[in-house]
């Protein structure tokens, strides 16, 4: 039987019942608001016909008698040799902000940061970025960023502050008070150093390191097993099994970037390379992992421990090791246990719950499998995610008992985001000198005495070493925007030094830089690479030290609560961030909020289906049925429902931080109340025509064109009265390779970034008009308790017998020579004809003007804002469609380049920002007409077909069908 | 007040006619200027802002003779990079500063041969070999001819001018008042009885009403003979012309950015450290040079040349790739004491010129991966490959 692939509920019903259960809502395609009722009709009178030409007279009138503005043409005073206006400079630089890490380039244009890109240098994020490396540059020019120090909320200097803050430190030194550093986690070696310099001085400082989402049980069950209390490297690409247990490996846990460039290597299928990774992935709810998983199950958190113990026994049992009491399970394990023994050495198994059972379970798997020999190497430790929990819980305690005299908060918000947040508030008001660094006011800096405002990372020097021997550079890219200051900086101002951290920093790198013979030479390739590394000698991997296991049985009854991180928000740092709120989801295509996942099986059982609101642990949240959502189990996102985020991010969704994970709930049914959801998957609706094309390994070693059948078929049958266009030189195609999209959504991002394009809030979202111009499409197929997930990114396709040309009455869009379809906004008179005639529905039409518009009190309405905008490319005004323009502003700086210095286009020269900070290399552009190209060797792949091919609009974006390494 | 402002400027057909008119005298006239024929000569116009050979200092000393003065190796060097030697301690380096009070000889990114091709120029006398002398002052013969044709030119600018802003209000109105007056006669007075009088008058002044309004309604927003008042009374005549400074001396990135370049005050400095009074204000204008740069605030001139947002212009895409000549666009800069704007700065003008203009085909490789037209270029059944060719006259070639 053909697949049936959906993509909601209400079209699953439709497809298996053959019948309209749920009569799908009318959907809005006209409204404008404010409108009074005979004018949304269209009726017109000879009135309003007369007070339209009034208008028409009187504004032409009056454009004609402006004078034009007068426009000034600045120079800079003294030109700085390696700043040219109008081009753009590239600094090596990286991203941490206490969780995520990734080595970027930051593009400035006349000095200020307006894009980042991936790193290709970097041997570990490989050039790749996720949503929040690429909106990171937003936050710069966020207007919720402190101006000012601030003591008591009033604004002060810093002279005032610093005097303040040295007396009162001194005092309590002197004392012998407690005082306590409590940062987020630390890679920078200069910054550490640093720390511990302070320390020193001030002898009564203790530094805490806390981590919202922990993961002290892994370290604690590394000290148990090696010795060592770090968490391992792991060389996802040398996998050929992997087993994940609620680690969202290739969206949120520990290194995203890092993982995702790995695991895509063992997806991408080739003809003379037919092999791929097998992943099974066991999980409580839908994430990007387990969307992009061969094999998912889902499971009960309150089970994890009992169904690895389970696995241990089955693996233990071959290899000969001890095997523990285990209590059962209804989770069959014995595929997976039979896959990871065939590639004993070449497997992983990862668990991402902070629980020291299931660690030692995890370890204890691993080491049957003989994989710390290649796919976890405990010898380099990776060093994100050092928090303690136990020193957290310690401070916690502390300060309720009034033994802590001061603490200094750093790039940390546990006020918002600390499980028993309370208890951290009521204790944080008995500390008498509280001084936070964060850069906004947000939840813990309001409770804060002093607030002396750190600088954003894009203005700092600083360093890091997120995994042992490999270091990378932070540095400056802007002059700070405002009287900041950064954290380190503030440090060395309170200990009495008077050096800056620039000189710190780089008297920490001689002792790093030590077999170098020119110190300055190496210091400045470092800063232009942005990168380091040090060989370390391959140290004896210690000795595995077993220890007993055990696993509680799992409930079978009652309703547990999830806790994960979405993509675009994390743990709610970058609430105010309107670009990462209206990334829709990559699972639920939700924008702008939070709700509650349930399974379809409980939506059904309880009456409930989307946007119906109930009441979990008294806190009310909408409801979004999730197809694989386990049975037993609800999900709900953290990272929403600030309070003291921005304009943009204040009580978007609910907090759910301090809903305990793990916990059985209550959840009721509040009656009769709705709370709307902007869903994006739903807007631009294909209908039930072949857009997802699949195959399995086995069919395709068999068959390389199995699974695109229809593409042969649709070649053959094609005919047409046009005739072919004929290109000479250049013709621009791309290339998506749907094995390795995981869909993760930063190409929207980049996009976004690159291209100006607005944000638009949620209502207009709900009204199907969100601007994107690359869109991440999510279907479902097989059933709705735990359906196969695919993920398409869709843009323009650039057609060459484009549907969108023909139709326009002013020629506004029409073919290049180059293969682009062109888009003139100036021309467009927004008829919107284009819109309707194109089938893959990527034009997007600005029903509003969205900058200077109070209505849209984002990014585009401030002048702080707009500083982000891409100079090479217009913003659009009201009443103009737009769409992608396969970066025209980058093909024409490619090749203006390559004229420049006088020499052919290479592959390469020209890169998109969607394809160039892919994390997976699933997008690739080119040449179609270069026979060495990679776009132009995928159209002679057997796996290539075109959106839609059937209608002959012959597109230069081509897909390759999407293998699953799983049967059919 | 709507005729006023719709009829502000003439036809455009008339002006049309004088810019290209204006633009062949032009090309004519550049011919009389320096020709860059060899790179030693092109490379000698920065020179030639502080130098001269044989003509006395300037703000740097006389070069003539200077390659029997010092060694050739030292001369490379200093010329690269003087300020390096100065502060390295050379002794002649010193010397040579403090001679000539002290002003700093900006470092000049030139390879080693480079150096000795101009060292060769200026040891010929400012002469390529058995080209004519380009660079000695100017005998007085040469002064007044070159007087008269600049006045010629700003005579020219100002007729077409006082031509643009030619007012049509007049022809609007009494086409206007002839148009209700017959339209009054035809339906109530009927004094002329032959209604086809009243047609014919009627409809020849719609259309030309009409052709008004349409000429004068697509020029809307455009700023052809913008002369604005600069906040400093800078002279491109006395620059450019008189001391024969190259144009991307000051405009520095006009080959490698889209924008042309301001030069920032620092460049103003190179010479006006030295040079503080000018001819024609003394030192009003000059003094404003010295006041922003010790106060430490640009000089904010106004924008001549301003296109649309939503057009996308490379100034290097047309002087380096292209190799334009400024004046193509600007024209002749070195006549014009205030900057005004030559063209319209019209899409058509835009057009007109990708139309017609060929590009590097023969001497820039990026143009060989266009294998068909290369074919035909080397077959001769394409001797120019205009810009148009190539796809030079598609919407996001420029809009994006």
């Amino acid at each position: 039987m053909e697949k049936l692939y959906w993509q909601s509920i209400e079209d699953y019903k439709e497809q298996k019942f053959n019948s309209v259960l749920d009569k799908k809502d009318a959907i809005p395609e006209f409204s404008i608001e404010g409108l009074d009722e005979s004018e949304v009709k269209g009726k017109s009178s000879r009135r309003d016909f007369l007070k339209l030409l009034g208008f028409s007279v009187s504004a032409v009138a009056l454009v004609s008698s402006c004078q034009m503005p007068v426009r000034k043409a600045i120079p800079l005073l003294n030109q700085p040799e390696d700043l040219i206006p109008g081009v753009a400079n590239y600094y090596a630089s990286t991203f941490f902000d206490g969780s995520d890490y990734c080595s970027i380039l930051v593009k400035t244009r006349e000095s200020r940061p307006i894009k980042i890109e991936g790193n290709d240098m970097s041997p570990i994020t490989k050039g790749g970025t996720n949503a929040r490396v690429q909106a990171s540059v937003l936050n710069l020019y966020d207007d919720s960023r402190l101006k000012e120090p601030t003591i008591g909320g009033n604004n002060s200097s810093w002279d005032d502050i610093d005097k303040e803050i040295t007396e009162r430190l001194t005092t309590l030194n002197q004392s012998g008070k407690k005082v306590v550093i409590l940062t987020s986690t630390i890679i920078s070696p200069s910054s550490k150093s640093l720390i511990e310099e302070f320390i020193s001085t001030f002898p009564n400082v203790e530094w805490v390191t806390y981590d919202p989402v922990s993961f002290a049980a892994m370290r604690k069950a590394n000290e148990l097993n090696f010795g060592i209390a770090a968490i391992p490297s792991y060389s996802f690409d040398k996998a050929k099994v992997i087993a994940g247990f609620n680690a969202d490996y290739l969206g949120t846990w520990l290194m995203p970037v890092a993982f995702s460039k790995q695991y895509s290597v063992t997806r991408k299928v080739t003809q003379d390379n037919p092999t791929m990774s097998r992943s099974y992935q066991f999980e409580s709810n839908m994430s990007l992992t387990g969307a992009n998983a061969d094999y998912r199950t889902g499971i009960r958190p309150s089970e994890e421990a009992s169904v690895l113990l389970n696995l241990y026994n089955e693996i233990a049992k071959s290899t000969g090791m001890s095997v523990y009491n285990a209590p059962t399970t209804d989770v069959d394990i014995s595929k997976v246990a039979a896959d990871l023994l065939t590639n004993k050495g070449n497997s992983l198994v990862v668990s991402g719950t902070n629980d020291l059972n299931i660690q030692l379970i995890v370890n204890a798997i691993n080491n049957a499998l003989g994989n710390y020999e290649s796919t976890v190497d405990i010898g380099t430790p990776i060093y994100l995610r050092q928090g303690n929990d136990e020193a957290m819980a310690n401070l916690v305690k502390e300060m309720n008992a009034g033994l802590v005299g001061g603490i200094i908060i750093n790039n940390v918000n546990p006020v918002y985001d600390y499980s028993k947040s309370k208890d951290f508030t009521e204790g944080l008001k008995k500390v008498d000198t509280r001084i936070s660094t964060a850069d906004t006011m947000d939840e813990t800096a309001l409770e804060c005495e002093f607030v002396c405002p750190d600088h954003n990372f894009l203005e700092s020097w600083n360093d890091a070493e997120p995994v042992a021997g490999y270091y990378s550079i932070t540095q400056p890219t802007i002059q700070p925007i405002f009287n900041t200051r950064q954290f380190q900086n503030s440090l060395l101002k309170w200990m009495g030094s008077s050096n800056d951290f620039e000189t710190y920093m780089e008297s920490t790198w001689k002792s790093i830089l030590t077999d170098v013979t020119n110190f300055n030479q190496s210091w400045n390739k470092v800063k232009h690479d942005g990168i380091y590394r040090i060989e370390n000698e391959t140290a004896e991997r210690p000795e595995f030290i077993s220890q007993s296991l055990r696993a509680k049985k799992g409930n079978t009854e009652g309703i547990e609560l999830v806790l994960y991180e979405k993509i675009g928000m994390g743990i709610g740092k970058y609430a105010n961030n309107p670009w990462l709120q209206e990334l829709p989801d990559p699972i639920s295509t939700a924008t702008w909020d939070n709700y509650l996942c349930v399974s379809p099986a409980y939506a059904k059982e309880n009456n409930l289906k989307l946007e119906d609101v109930v009441s979990i642990n008294g806190i009310e949240v909408p409801i979004l049925v999730q197809p694989g959502q386990p049975i037993g189990t609800v999900a709900i996102a953290r990272g929403y429902g600030r309070f003291a985020a921005g304009k943009a991010g204040n009580n978007v969704g609910v907090n759910a931080q301090q809903l305990v994970s793990d916990s059985v709930v209550e959840i009721k049914k509040v009656a009769g109340k709705t709370f709307p959801l902007a869903l994006t998957q739903m807007h631009h609706d294909m209908e039930e025509r072949p857009i997802v094309r699949e195959t399995t390994l086995a069919e395709f070693i068999k068959n390389p064109a199995s699974g695109n059948e229809l593409h042969a078929y649709d070649e053959k049958h094609n005919v047409t009265l046009y005739n072919k266009i004929k290109y000479d030189g250049l013709h621009w195609g791309m290339s998506i390779d749907l094995s390795t999209c995981t869909g993760c959504g930063n190409c929207v991002i980049a996009c976004q970034a690159e291209n100006n394009v607005a944000v638009i809030g949620k209502e207009q979202v709900k009204n199907r008009r969100i601007m994107h111009w690359m869109r991440i499409d999510r279907y479902y197929s097989r059933d709705e308790a735990n359906p196969e997930v695919f993920h398409m990114p869709v843009m323009c396709q650039h057609c060459d017998n484009a549907p969108c040309e023909n139709v326009c009455p002013v020629a506004a869009t029409n073919h290049s020579t180059e293969g682009l379809n062109q888009m003139a906004y100036n021309r467009c008179i927004g008829t919107r004809y284009c819109i309707n005639n194109c089938p893959y529905k990527v034009r997007r039409f600005n029903w509003f003007e969205f900058t200077n518009n109070n209505n849209f009190d984002y990014n585009m309405n401030s002048d702080l804002g707009k500083m982000v905008l891409n100079p090479d490319v217009i913003v659009r005004q009201r009443g103009v469609v737009e769409k992608c323009s396969m970066c025209v502003q980058r093909i024409q700086e490619g090749k203006l380049t390559a004229k420049m210095e006088n020499r052919e286009l290479r592959e390469g020269d020209i890169r998109m920002s969607c394809e160039q900070s892919c994390p997976t290399n699933a997008i690739q552009f080119g040449n179609l007409l270069n026979e060495d190209s990679i776009v132009n060797k995928e159209t002679k792949n057997p796996r290539m077909y075109h959106l839609l091919e059937g209608l002959h609009t012959l597109p230069s974006t081509s897909y390759l069908t999407r293998v699953r390494n799983n049967e059919a | 007040m709507i005729i006023n402002n719709i009829v502000r400027n003439n036809s455009l057909l008339i002006k049309g006619f004088f810019v290209s008119g204006f633009l062949s005298l032009f090309m004519l006239l550049s011919s009389f200027g320096y020709t860059q024929t060899t790179e030693d000569e092109k490379n000698f116009q920065v020179c030639k802002a502080c130098h001269t050979i044989g003509g006395g200092k300037l703000v740097g000393p006389d070069l003539k003779g200077v390659s029997e003065k010092y060694d050739e190796a030292w001369l490379i060097e200093f010329i690269q990079n003087s300020q390096g030697m100065v502060q390295a301690g050379d002794e002649r380096a010193v010397k040579v500063f403090n001679e000539n009070n002290k002003i700093p000889m900006p470092p000049n990114a030139l390879t080693d041969d480079q150096v000795k091709g101009v060292l060769l120029y200026i040891a010929n006398g400012g002469k390529l070999d058995g080209g004519e002398d380009t660079t000695s002052i100017d005998t007085q013969d040469n002064e007044d001819v070159e007087l008269q044709v600049a006045e010629e030119t700003t005579q020219l600018i100002a007729e077409m001018k006082r031509d643009g802003k030619r007012n049509m209000s007049y022809v609007f109105i009494i086409l206007i008042i002839l148009f209700v007056i017959s339209l009054f006669d035809l339906v109530v007075v009927k004094v002329v009885k032959a209604k086809w009088i009243h047609y014919i008058i009627m409809l020849t002044s719609v259309i030309i009403i009409g052709e008004i309004v349409f000429v004068e309604a697509t020029s809307l927003g455009r700023q052809q003979y913008y002369q604005p008042d600069q906040p400093v009374w800078f002279s491109h005549k006395v620059h450019a012309d008189q001391n024969q400074i190259d144009c991307k001396y000051c405009h520095f990135t006009a080959d490698k950015s889209m924008h042309a370049g301001i030069p920032p005050v620092e460049t103003c400095m190179n010479c006006h450290a030295q040079i503080k009074q000018g001819k024609k204000t003394g030192t009003k204008e000059i003094d404003k040079i010295y006041s922003a740069f010790e106060n430490n605030e640009p000089i904010e001139w106004v924008k001549v040349y301003n296109l649309p947002d939503h057009v996308y212009f490379n100034h290097a895409q047309h002087v380096n790739v292209g190799k334009l000549d400024c004046a193509q666009c600007h024209g002749e800069v070195e006549k014009m004491d205030q900057i005004i704007q030559i063209p319209d700065l019209s899409m058509g003008w835009c057009i007109e010129c990708h139309r017609t203009e060929s590009v590097q085909f023969a001497t820039n490789k990026f143009y060989e991966q266009y294998t068909k037209l290369h074919e035909k270029f080397k077959n001769g059944e394409m001797p120019n490959v205009t810009v148009q060719n190539i796809g030079g006259d598609e919407c996001a070639k420029c809009h994006y």
